[in-house]
Parts: structure tokens; C-alpha cells; sequence
């Protein structure tokens, strides 16, 4: 029965049905790109896909969504689209994850993956998942589209130690955009009207079919010795390929050493806790984290301040106005770095509210992810 | 300060200019001046390919650092973020 299936697959010289069936895949987003990729992956018998999605189903995404339909409107993306592929493909492996893969997706699982593929629309998750991918050292494929272009790039992590990551060519307006969406740091401003992007069927289902194409490439052990880019114009056809150097400025990857060393912890404060055999030794944490804040005309003495010890992102900028006084006077406090010392003295008790730590010496970057 | 000159053009083609330019610019100065020069939306991210050697031009490194010869032409490409 199930030979039967892929048996035209068996008459293509170059398709290994056996690895395919072994292969373990993640979709990060599946939307219009994702619902793509997701129904291609399912149709060569890819033996286990994963799909991470937050969001909910909107009736506009119908016209760009093979796996939906009308009355899905308001369930998870993830849950609609793997119940739809498991359909395609009774033999396969699915599991779907309705939340924010940076919390639902563990380092040891990313790692399991032959590939992972990005289907998300929004720099800040390609940026997170850019990490996970250069850490775990698992093969990452990154797509993009708007109306016209489809935009797919390939990092081969898993086999090259040297190779381009995502941000390693991302160019700086990406970050002032980002920035430009927090005030004070990292809290979020208030009101931000994001640009809808128009896009299609069209470029979305021209970009799944490269990017799966790319991670067939990949399952089947073809070597990647660059990282690379196609832009494709769907109207005319043209396409674009180019490779990317690694940056050794870029601040995603160039800090990264050779070896990474990636273990668990605890997140709760101990007086045990212990990263280093240096208290002063400064770790990093994976998000930036509101320490403390204090209203600096109700509260002028610095001893004074509320501490807090949340991710930041959790909140947003109306936390800069007191809710006594009612003026814009709230200093807050946003850190990423802290010695183990700081964190015992001033945090005990408390848990570390991010996914991971991260430690530099010279020869290796140790990754502590935090449960 | 050494010259070349260089074409540069946008991915669908619709713009072109021949320019000699100042190795010492970066990615990132020739994306600034595309977009002013030639109006591209401002909402976009562009990354600048030679196409002629099929390399992304990294947006803080210049066009001596790239390998950017004379002759070389460059395309600004858009990054996309829909998906």
C-alpha cells in the first residue's frame, strides 16, 4: 500500500523515498507560505512534520490558504493545517504546537530536525529562530514574499561551521524598523499600525515549492557548502541567485565560537546556582529582562524601585507613565547581562524569565536553556 | 580615493544607471542612494547582489572589502518579511 503510493517517486533517480520517510521537519508559521510547504512536505510522505503557530485563522487568509476553509475561521493555524495534512498522508507523523515556537521549541528538539523551515511573517521570529538554528547547529530555510518577488534562502548549519546566518547580511533598516516598534529599550510602544502586505497564491505557493525543494535537497544529504539566496519574480519568471558570506561583524553569529556547548538548568534562583567558577563572569540572556522601575518624582530615592525580574517584551510603554502621578516619570530598568553574583544576591527566589542563558569564554559558547 | 565604474540596477529591472562610484562605499550607501535617487518605497529592506560574482554585498562592507570590480553589476534586491 504505502509503495504503491510513492511508487512514481521510485522511478526518479535522484528521490530517496526511504530517507524522506525518515526525515523530521519543522514549519515555523503556517500561513499562506506555511500552508504551502506543509501540503507539499505531506504529499512526498516526509515521515514526521512539526508545525508551530500562535496565531488563529481570519477569513482574509482563505484566498492564500490551501488547508483551510470558511469554517476553520478562529482555530489555530497549526492544529487546522496538521489535521488537514494528516489527511493527505495517513502514513506520516504529525504534531502540531499552537503557541510561540521560541517557548514551545526546545534546543535538544530543534537539533532532531533535518531541517527546519520559515514560513513567519516578521523579522523579530526570523531573528529568534536564526538563533536557535546557528546554536543547534540544524539546517535552516528562510522564505519570504509580497506580491510579486518569493524570496527563499538556504544556511546549511548542520554540516558547515563556517557559513553565513541570517542576520549575517540583513541590512540595518531591519533593525531600526524593529527598534522603531519599542521605545525605552525593549518596551513596547503603545500603538503601532503594522504594514499589511499584500501577497498571493501565487508567489506564496512559488515559494514553498523552492523551499521544498531546498529541504528535500537537504534530507537527501546533498552538500550546502555556502549559505545561499533565489529571488524569484513571478511575473516575469527572472530569478536571482546568489550566495552569502559570513559577516564578522554580524551580531548574530560572530560572538558564536567553534564549539557550543548547550545544556539545561533550572530556572529558579538559588543560592546553589552556579554557571561559572567566576561570580563576576557576565552571562547573557536570551531576552531582555524589566528588572525594576521606579517613578522618579513619587519614589526619588533609588532604593525605592518596584523589582520586577520579567521578560520585557511582556510589557509596554504606558509603564513609563506613574499611575499616581500620572506624569511620564517612570525610570525603568532593562538588562541582558548579570553576574552570577547579581543574580543570587539581588534575585534569589525568583525565576530567570527567558529561554536561555549564555556564557563566552574563548574556545566555547555554552548555551544553559532554562526549564 | 579610487573609483570604478559599475551598473547598478533594481531586481525587476525597471531601473538602471551607470555610475562610477568610490570603493570605500558600503552596501548600505549604495541601498541609501538607490532609494532616494529612484524613489523606491521606503517601507521596503533592500539587500544589494552583485550578480556578476553572485554575492550578496554584506550592507556595512565596502565595495573594495566585496571584491566589487569594475564592470561589476549590482542589483538591489528586496528582503522580503511577508510569509
Amino acid at each position: 500500500m504505502t509503495f504503491e503510493r510513492y511508487q512514481r517517486h521510485s522511478l526518479i533517480d535522484w528521490f530517496a523515498q526511504d530517507l524522506v520517510q525518515t526525515a523530521k521537519v519543522a514549519i515555523i508559521g503556517c500561513g499562506a507560505v506555511g500552508n504551502e510547504v506543509a501540503k507539499n512536505l505531506a504529499l512526498l510522505g516526509v515521515g514526521s512534520i512539526d508545525l508551530y503557530d500562535f496565531d488563529t485563522i481570519e477569513i482574509h487568509n482563505l484566498t492564500r490558504s490551501v488547508l483551510f476553509r470558511e469554517h476553520d475561521v478562529g482555530k489555530n493555524k497549526a492544529e487546522v493545517a496538521a489535521m488537514r495534512i494528516q489527511k493527505l498522508d495517513p502514513n506520516i507523523k504529525v504534531n502540531y504546537f499552537a503557541g510561540d515556537f521560541w517557548d514551545l521549541l526546545p534546543l535538544d528538539k530543534a537539533q532532531n530536525y533535518n531541517c527546519i523551515l520559515c514560513c513567519v511573517d516578521n523579522f523579530e521570529a526570523r531573528i529568534k529562530l536564526n538563533q536557535i538554528c546557528t546554536l543547534t547547529r540544524t539546517n535552516l530555510i528562510n522564505t519570504g514574499i509580497d506580491s510579486k518577488f518569493t524570496q527563499v534562502e538556504v544556511f546549511p548549519f548542520a554540516n558547515n561551521k563556517q557559513v553565513a546566518c541570517y542576520q549575517c547580511n540583513l541590512p540595518n533598516t531591519v533593525y531600526e524598523r524593529m527598534q522603531a516598534r519599542y521605545s525605552c529599550g525593549w518596551l513596547k510602544k503603545i500603538a503601532v499600525t503594522e504594514k499589511k502586505i499584500p501577497t498571493t497564491i501565487i508567489t506564496s505557493s512559488l515559494a514553498a515549492a523552492m523551499a521544498t525543494s531546498k529541504a528535500l535537497a537537504l534530507i537527501n544529504g546533498n552538500e550546502f557548502t555556502k549559505a545561499e539566496s533565489i529571488l524569484i519574480n513571478s511575473a516575469t519568471g527572472v530569478s536571482s541567485i546568489s550566495n552569502f558570506e559570513q559577516n564578522n561583524c554580524c551580531i548574530g553569529c560572530h560572538t558564536t565560537k567553534k564549539h557550543i556547548f548547550i545544556t539545561k538548568s533550572s530556572a529558579n534562583i538559588t543560592s546553589k546556582f552556579n554557571f561559572s567558577d567566576n561570580a563576576k563572569a557576565e552571562v547573557n540572556t536570551s531576552d531582555p529582562i524589566l528588572v525594576s522601575y521606579r517613578c522618579v518624582k513619587c519614589n526619588p530615592n533609588t532604593n525605592d524601585c518596584t523589582v520586577v525580574f520579567k521578560k520585557a517584551d511582556d510589557f509596554d510603554a504606558s509603564l513609563t507613565t506613574c499611575k499616581q502621578c500620572n506624569h511620564d516619570s517612570v525610570d525603568v530598568v532593562i538588562q541582558d547581562s548579570f553576574t552570577t553574583h547579581e543574580l543570587i544576591n539581588n534575585y534569589a527566589g525568583k525565576k530567570i524569565p527567558v529561554k536561555f542563558l549564555r556564557l563566552e569564554n574563548k574556545q566555547q559558547t555554552t548555551i544553559i536553556e532554562l526549564e | 580615493m579610487s573609483n570604478i565604474n559599475i551598473i547598478i540596477r533594481t531586481a525587476d529591472k525597471t531601473r538602471k544607471a551607470e555610475l562610477s562610484i568610490d570603493l570605500q562605499q558600503t552596501g548600505a550607501d549604495i541601498i541609501q542612494s538607490a532609494v532616494e535617487n529612484w524613489s523606491l518605497p521606503t517601507d521596503t529592506d533592500y539587500s544589494i547582489v552583485n550578480t556578476t560574482s553572485g554575492t550578496t554585498i554584506a550592507p556595512n562592507a565596502s565595495l573594495k572589502d566585496s571584491a566589487v570590480v569594475d564592470g561589476n553589476i549590482l542589483e538591489i534586491q528586496p528582503v522580503l518579511v511577508a510569509g
